[in-house]
């Protein structure tokens, strides 16, 4: 019971991770409607950033994870007006937009792979929260119960911006019909910019996170997010963050206790049917709004 | 069948005859260098320890008077599709003499049924799948870390007296499936029980549910058959979950750039080790230390070790060639080489194309970043 009760904590904070990276992935496209395949790269960008800020310069691991998510926040921001600005502004599809993304993920995991020097960094033990809490039975790692209460907080957070404040609104309304939005009043362009951000902040959240509780400061951080990040999106839904949250939990869930359980090498094939399983009874993921198209 | 009876009748010549000196001009070997993508961090000393190795045949004039060897590299990034046209554009160049390439198995399995096709001589300079080497044509410059591997199990085994030990493996690598199913039965058959293998994939970066599952089954031991990010991440999480009995990892620990990632949570781990800047004990093991040391401000690790054999074993080969080589002579007179004379392993025997070393030196990283005999303490 006591290992049962382990592996739910474990899967509960590698499905943080997920959900974190899945709720930012969600927000582009849902709002900017692009299937964003460099979001990864912006988590791997705030790891690095933090790394740096910690090992380099010595800055408190709290500031550092600021700055990181700062800098992916920043990077989300340079792609979006570098990559697919001029593609909106010439009314480019989805179809460009993904294969721009793609060039930006492999230009960006290459300046990431540089920057660490072609190794796989870590941050010093010293410099975050380590070691382990013991509830009774149940033992975890300070930095795993910090993900989940980030997660938990991060959804809570954009969830109550995105439906209960203007901002929001006109985000949906951007997301929706930009012409439209435009019409009443709306900046879409700030709007754009504005989201942009937030995904690459809440990427670059999950990134520093991530980096921390896997040991792992390199480019394939953010790659490894990435397709359990969409997945995550695929099966919560892509408007609603609550569904992303859900989903990144239930998947890293599912993925421990499939190991655990059932078969380790076969894992992410279970997991996946999984998915299928699930996606045929409900197309629209969990919370999906049931006529949500891209304007 | 008429280029193997030429490599018949060459390495004839070159058994029984005294090379005629090489005629002078640059003979060029082809580097499929690996720099960047997932074991860059590899390659880099590959490369670096391959070129160390080019400029002391030529400072040294090992070749002879006017006569240079040169490397011509190009980085596959690891992929099989790209080492492959890589070798190709070597094979197309009629001045490149051999190719040495390769870290990953797969893409040295793929790029070999190529080379011998061209009749180009390939050596490969990282892979550790058994059964690559393919004389005439194809040689291995990697000691087998299979047999090591279950030496030092079995050592530890004697030493720590486990009952029972769980195992770790990466479950898309056949080279380490066999490794560690060499080990597991040979580990049995000295009743140690298997408590259960961990599956992990070598692309995976979390490793904490999988520390929980094999803490879960309370080995005495465990032993880790995986690439070095997963055996970082697995030895981390390990550690951090309060595992504190005996962790036996394999020659993917040796570089310093896991004991700076890991520190403490490293420290005591055996494994078994060809070369260690270290514990270099001849001569030309310390020269290679110090040049390498001087020239890339970092100690060779066991991936520059295997670069630097990789150039001196065709360097040999040319030599003992002689006159003006052509793929094919360099074949047959690398085919006669009984073992790699410049070597910084203390001895380096060649048996079917592949190279070995004598016994098993086993390692683990002192407190102070340096590695050291393992002391035999769990």
């Amino acid at each position: 019971m006591a290992l049962f009760a382990d592996q739910l904590v474990n899967g509960c904070a590698l499905g943080a991770l997920y959900a974190l990276f899945a709720i930012g992935f969600g927000l582009v496209f849902a709002t900017l409607g692009i299937l964003n395949a460099a979001h990864g790269t912006y988590a791997s960008a705030a790891a690095i950033a933090a790394y740096f800020a910690v090992d380099a310069l010595g800055v408190p691991f709290p500031l550092a994870l600021l700055l990181g998510v700062a800098a992916a926040a920043v990077l989300a921001l340079a792609v979006d007006q570098v990559a697919f600005q001029p593609l909106r502004a010439q009314g480019g599809g989805m179809l460009g937009a993904l294969i721009t993304s793609i060039a930006a993920w492999i230009v960006l995991d290459n300046l990431a792979d540089d920057a660490t020097g072609h190794q796989s960094l870590s941050f010093p033990l010293s410099s975050y929260p380590s070691g382990m809490i013991h509830l009774g039975a149940i033992a975890f790692a300070r930095m795993q119960g910090w993900t989940i209460l980030a997660m938990a907080a991060v959804t809570v957070a954009m969830h109550l911006l995105i439906r209960r404040s203007r901002f929001g609104a006109a985000m949906r309304a951007v997301g929706w019909n930009e012409a439209a939005a435009a019409l009443s009043g709306v900046n879409p362009r700030a709007v754009v910019s504005a989201t942009a951000l937030l995904a690459g902040a809440t990427s670059g959240l999950a990134g520093v996170l991530g980096a921390v509780l896997t040991q792992n400061v390199s480019y394939t951080l953010g790659e490894g997010l990435m397709l359990k990040g969409f997945a995550a999106v695929v099966v919560g839904g892509y408007d609603d963050v609550r569904g992303a949250a859900v989903a990144g939990v239930a998947l890293g869930i599912i993925e421990v206790m499939t190991a655990q359980y059932l078969s380790s090498s076969l894992r992410d094939g279970i997991t996946y049917a999984l998915l299928l399983g699930f996606l045929l009874l409900r197309p629209r993921g969990l919370f999906g709004s049931a006529a949500f198209t891209r304007a | 069948m008429i280029r193997y009876l030429a490599a018949g009748a060459a390495l004839l010549l070159a058994a029984t005859a005294e090379a005629a000196p090489l005629a002078p001009g640059t003979y060029t070997v082809g580097f499929v260098s690996e720099v960047t993508g997932p074991v860059a961090f590899a390659g880099l000393s590959y490369l670096h320890g391959a070129t160390l190795a080019a400029a002391e045949i030529n400072d040294a004039f090992y070749l002879g008077s006017g006569v240079r060897i040169a490397v011509a590299e190009k980085n596959s990034g690891s992929d099989a599709a790209r080492t492959i046209q890589d070798a190709t554009q070597f094979i197309a160049d009629r001045s490149v003499i051999a190719v040495t390439c390769c870290i990953l198995s797969a893409v040295a399995a793929s790029v070999k049924p190529i080379t011998i096709n061209a009749g180009m001589p390939l050596v490969i300079y990282g892979a550790t799948m058994p059964g690559l080497p393919a004389p005439p044509l194809v040689y291995s410059m990697t000691v087998l870390p299979g047999p090591k591997d279950t030496a030092t199990a079995l050592a530890v085994a004697g030493a720590v007296k486990p009952k029972t030990v769980a195992y770790f493996l990466a479950a898309d690598n056949d080279a380490f499936k066999g490794r560690m199913a060499a080990t597991r039965t040979a580990l049995e058959a000295a009743h140690v029980t298997t408590a259960g293998v961990v599956s992990v994939l070598t692309s995976d970066t979390d490793f904490t549910a999988a520390a929980t599952q094999a803490m879960g089954m309370n080995p005495d031991a465990i032993l880790i058959y995986t690439t070095q990010a997963p055996a970082v991440g697995i030895i981390a999480a390990l550690r951090q979950r309060g595992y504190t009995a005996t962790i036996v990892g394999n020659d993917v620990l040796s570089p310093v750039s896991v004991f700076r990632k890991l520190g403490p949570a490293v420290v005591g781990v055996p494994f078994p080790i060809g070369f260690s800047a270290d514990l270099a004990a001849t001569p030309a093991a310390r020269d290679f230390v110090a040049a390498y040391t001087a020239q890339f401000k970092t100690a060779p690790d066991i991936y520059s070790a295997q670069g630097y054999e990789a150039i001196w074993f065709i360097a040999q080969g040319l030599k003992a060639a002689g006159g003006t080589p052509t793929r094919d002579s360099l074949a047959a007179a690398l085919a006669a080489q009984k073992e790699v004379e410049h070597n910084v392993y203390g001895g380096e025997p060649i048996v079917g194309g592949q190279i070995d070393t004598t016994g098993t030196l086993i390692v683990a990283w002192s407190p102070d970043g340096r590695l050291v005999p393992w002391s035999g303490a769990p």
